[in-house]
């Protein structure tokens, strides 16, 4: 009962962070990161003005803009929600599971993180979207569904035990998933310094095209390119390794973790042809997200403490 | 285990549909909103200053330019160096860009001669887009309220710190605090918004 209570809290905590990297992500492509100027409060006011008289005398009105506002507003509401959502988490896992480290100290180490993003994010508004900071807030959270996603499967793993048990974990395969892992994750930094640079060079040159900033940027940004289509072979090779386990939800992970490098590449290549629209970015940034969580759900699915 | 599985993948589809075109939604809409966010507040009516170089300016020469414009005077040690270098940075940022210029008025011209504007210029601006101007201070004072709607009370210091955006036609289409970085920020993506507009 409490090691179901513990799994749904994790798993509600976990969707609603990615919904929350999505939101995020919306906020940026969409330049709404200053719709509110103030915060944690939106114009002063706990939900965003719906017309200028309701802005107070001490705040300018110059940027209200209702539309960035609640976009903006949207975001920092679904980061409440998450936060609310991992202290039901840690009262369960303070409760009833402090002697099960692993649920105890993902729970406690995902609160932290969502406590410290959330503060980082009043930090991002006050520097006026700070290229370095805005990605920053991005890592925190990428690192906050790693540790949601651990806590998932952790304690799916306390709640169904046998389901999951696998026939013996093959080391290679557990090596490469972690280096897998941290590959993804020295591709999301490359592909972030990409965007930081992007962002630097279009504040110093409102009217250079976004295809022409990523022409003038270093050759370094080829590295992204270049581990992208390298890990599509590792992502096959994963595949083809976890083929022969007999569990469906397994399959179905290492099939989702392919399918994603190759939409990946996709929606990479798209934002090169086609001067990095917008909606194209979102994607490419919330479905690496994906990337990250699944690999840790994968890994631990198989790793040696389920060995028979 | 496998019907789960194709349920749990057409939700997926859903999901990630509803969410692309709620992206899809908010993006276009947020762009709209930039523009929808530029009303025509008043047209700037006639007048006539002096720029550094002896030549006058009038509101023709607004026409067909996006203009920022400021009330600032050369002594002033508080907002004024910090809304220059904001214009400055402005005026460098967008060096390419043939659609726009700047107006500085000063709200002192007892002091602030021909000579001493000239001085200012050198200072700040890096381009001949940027104009520094003054005329009697009735007039100045008539034109800061009437005109820009901007107080202009105890000049100099009393003058207006807010920038003013004024597109082609003349018309004001926003104010933006000119000391505030922020602001600026907003200012920026504003005047983009007005050249790629036409």
């Amino acid at each position: 009962m409490n090691k179901q209570l513990f799994f749904k809290s994790a798993v509600v905590s976990t969707i609603l962070s990615y919904l929350l990297i999505f939101a995020g992500g919306l906020v940026r492509v969409s330049g709404s990161g200053l719709g509110c100027p103030d915060w944690p409060k939106c114009f002063g006011r706990w939900t965003p003005p719906t017309n200028i008289e309701q802005i107070p005398s001490y705040i300018d009105p110059t940027s209200f803009n209702i539309v960035l506002a609640w976009i903006e507003y949207s975001n920092r509401t679904l980061g409440v929600l998450v936060g609310l959502s991992i202290v039901v988490l840690n009262i369960i896992a303070i409760y009833y599971f402090r002697k099960e480290n692993k649920l105890f100290y993902s729970a406690l180490f995902s609160l932290i993180l969502v406590v410290a993003n959330g503060a980082l994010g009043a930090v991002v508004v006050s520097s006026v979207l700070n290229p370095f900071l805005v990605s920053l807030h991005m890592i925190l959270a990428l690192m906050l569904v790693s540790v949601l996603s651990y806590a998932c499967i952790e304690s799916y793993k306390l709640l169904k035990p046998h389901k999951l048990k696998t026939r013996l974990a093959d080391k290679t395969l557990l090596r490469s998933l972690i280096v897998f892992w941290i590959l993804i994750i020295i591709e999301i930094l490359l592909g972030t310094g990409i965007r930081t640079n992007i962002e630097l060079v279009a504040v110093e040159n409102p009217l250079m095209s976004k295809g022409d900033i990523l022409n003038a940027l270093n050759s370094y940004k080829y590295f992204h390119s270049i581990l992208g289509f390298s890990l599509l072979f590792l992502s096959i090779y994963i595949f083809i390794k976890l083929k022969k386990y007999n569990q469906t939800f397994i399959k179905f992970l290492a099939g989702f973790i392919l399918a994603m490098i190759c939409i990946q590449i996709f929606l990479g290549e798209m934002m090169i042809f086609f001067e990095l629209p917008q909606l194209t970015r979102l994607f490419h940034t919330w479905g690496s997200s994906w990337l990250v969580g699944i690999v840790i759900i994968l890994y631990n699915c198989i790793n040696d403490e389920q060995v028979i | 285990m496998m019907n789960k599985l194709y349920k749990k993948l057409i939700l997926a589809f859903f999901a990630v549909f509803f969410l692309g075109i709620l992206g899809l939604l908010t993006i276009d809409k947020a762009t709209q909103s930039r523009i929808n966010n530029l009303p025509t507040i008043n047209q700037i009516p006639s007048f006539e200053l002096t720029n550094f170089d002896g030549n006058l300016f009038s509101e023709k020469n607004l026409e067909g330019k996006i203009t920022v414009a400021s009330f600032i005077f050369t002594q002033c040690e508080g907002a004024c160096p910090i809304m220059s270098s904001n214009m400055a940075l402005l005026q460098n940022r967008f060096s390419s860009s043939s659609d726009l210029q700047f107006i500085s008025i000063t709200t002192d011209p007892d002091y602030d001669s021909k000579e001493v504007l000239k001085q200012f210029s050198n200072k700040y601006s890096t381009n001949d887009n940027w104009f520094f101007l003054r005329g009697q201070i009735e007039d100045v004072v008539k034109l800061s309220e009437d005109g820009f709607f901007l107080s202009a009370s105890l000049l100099p210091i009393g003058h207006s710190t807010r920038l003013v955006l004024i597109d082609k036609d003349k018309n004001i289409r926003k104010y933006y605090e000119g000391t505030v970085d922020a602001n600026i920020l907003e200012l920026q993506n504003d005047i983009v918004t007005l050249i790629n507009k036409g």
